[in-house]
């Protein structure tokens, strides 16, 4: 894949992490944390796991946690990690119903939350965060879905 | 039929690359490896949306130079500013006063030189809001009017009280740690106690654990908090806050929310002095 291909993706995950970033601090007086940037580097590595291997979930990983993240690693991990799990299962995801995939995928980004909780802040740890996050994170996952593939589709036709 | 299906990398990179990011995680967080890379990122991003929004600024002030009240507004704007420094140098000024006479029973001849220069006043650049709201680390951004960067450990001071104290300068922006953060301790008292106060990782809150059993500690919901100047670094006597909530939190222990009197959202201007104090 071509450097401008790499390029506009990581401008979509980091988008997506700037409207955490903008957004977060209003929602979490309601005990929500929305989760776009995890979900759409998600849904990237779904679409076109043959693309995107380890070194480029690394790379996204590293320059997301020098800009978001209170500690280097912490995306770098989850983005290995969660690449790994996807490029495993990604033919059985392609039969899965909008359903499934919205409960895989928001539970992935709930354990990353819970995670991120744990690891970066364990006072601020609530089950009520998780719980309003997974539904909404849930919700979110279609829209994403929906409109990350119109995307690439208008974008990426010739991939 | 396969039971299970192809992937595209070797899991061998994968796992290099799960290692790696356990390694740089647990360094930056046992050892805060990175905290100065960070530092300078977020510097350098800082200066990035100072230049973005100074050329939208004046690009909207192109649209608004025909306006008749445009002068009247930038002076009104000004004025504002100066109330604000003004309102934080005397702050600062008042309790160098009373260092300063405390001083002068003793050194009569170190008077003239005592700080009267070195109240230097900074205007917020950034909140890192995401995590104030949410989580443990506190910080803000400071960014000197004069181009002078602070030293590491100086007290700030805003809206009459403390906030907190500089951590760092990344390229002449200074990060200030706030009493609230998880990380940071503050020493102090009341009428009937001492301890030390960690930040609560929550707004304006920090706390302090004290025996249950010790009857000299008489602590009611509304009691003033002082700084205690133990630690070297706040002056002492300078209200923080007050006694927000009182929690058991063990048979003998109890936990006693403070919550501080400056709300840092609501600042513009933060005084700090340049030399560090000796505590009387």
């Amino acid at each position: 894949m071509k450097f401008s291909n790499h390029l506009i993706i990581f401008s979509t995950i980091f988008l997506g992490f700037w409207l955490d970033n903008s957004l977060n601090p209003l929602t979490i007086n309601f005990f929500l944390e929305l989760n776009f940037g995890f979900l759409i580097f998600s849904y990237w590595v779904f679409a076109m796991p043959e693309k995107l291997q380890s070194s480029a979930a690394l790379f996204y990983g590293l320059v997301i946690d020098l800009f978001f993240s209170n500690a280097i690693g912490f995306n770098m991990l989850f983005f290995v990690a969660t690449s790994y799990v996807i490029h495993l299962y990604v033919f059985r995801f392609r039969i899965f119903s909008y359903f499934q995939l919205a409960v895989f995928f928001s539970g992935s980004s709930t354990f990353y939350i819970a995670c991120k909780y744990l690891l970066l802040s364990p006072y601020n740890y609530s089950y009520v965060i998780l719980l309003f996050s997974f539904l909404v994170n849930a919700v979110l996952w279609v829209a994403i879905y929906i409109i990350m593939r119109t995307f690439r589709r208008s974008i990426f036709s010739n991939l | 039929m396969a039971r299970s299906t192809p992937t595209y990398t070797p899991v061998r990179n994968y796992a290099i690359g799960f290692f790696l990011s356990v390694i740089l995680l647990f360094s930056d967080i046992s050892y805060g490896t990175f905290t100065p890379l960070r530092g300078y990122v977020n510097a350098s991003t800082l200066y990035a949306q100072m230049i973005s929004s100074e050329i939208l600024e004046n690009i909207s002030n192109i649209f608004h130079s025909f306006k008749k009240n445009r002068s009247l507004l930038n002076e009104n704007k000004e004025l504002k500013e100066q109330i604000f420094k003004i309102r934080t140098k005397e702050f600062i000024e008042r309790k160098n006063s009373e260092v300063k006479i405390e001083i002068i029973n003793f050194q009569k001849d170190l008077m003239s030189s005592f700080y009267n220069n070195d109240i230097d006043i900074y205007k917020i650049a950034s909140v890192d809001l995401r995590n104030y709201l949410c989580c443990s680390t506190h910080r803000i951004f400071l960014q000197n009017i004069n181009n002078v960067s602070a030293e590491k450990n100086i007290p700030v001071y805003a809206g009459g009280s403390f906030v907190g104290q500089t951590k760092d300068s990344y390229l002449g922006f200074t990060e200030v740690i706030l009493l609230s953060d998880t990380s940071h301790v503050l020493p102090i008292k009341s009428n009937s106690f001492y301890c030390d106060a960690r930040g609560k990782g929550k707004p304006m809150l920090i706390s302090c654990m004290l025996d249950q059993n010790n009857e000299n500690v008489k602590i009611q919901i509304g009691d003033a908090v002082y700084t205690s100047g133990l630690g070297g670094i706040f002056f002492k006597n300078v209200e923080i806050g007050f006694v927000s909530a009182i929690n058991t939190v063990s048979i003998n222990g109890i936990e006693v929310l403070i919550t501080l009197k400056t709300n840092p959202l609501e600042e513009t201007y933060y005084g700090m002095i340049s030399k560090e104090t000796d505590e009387i």
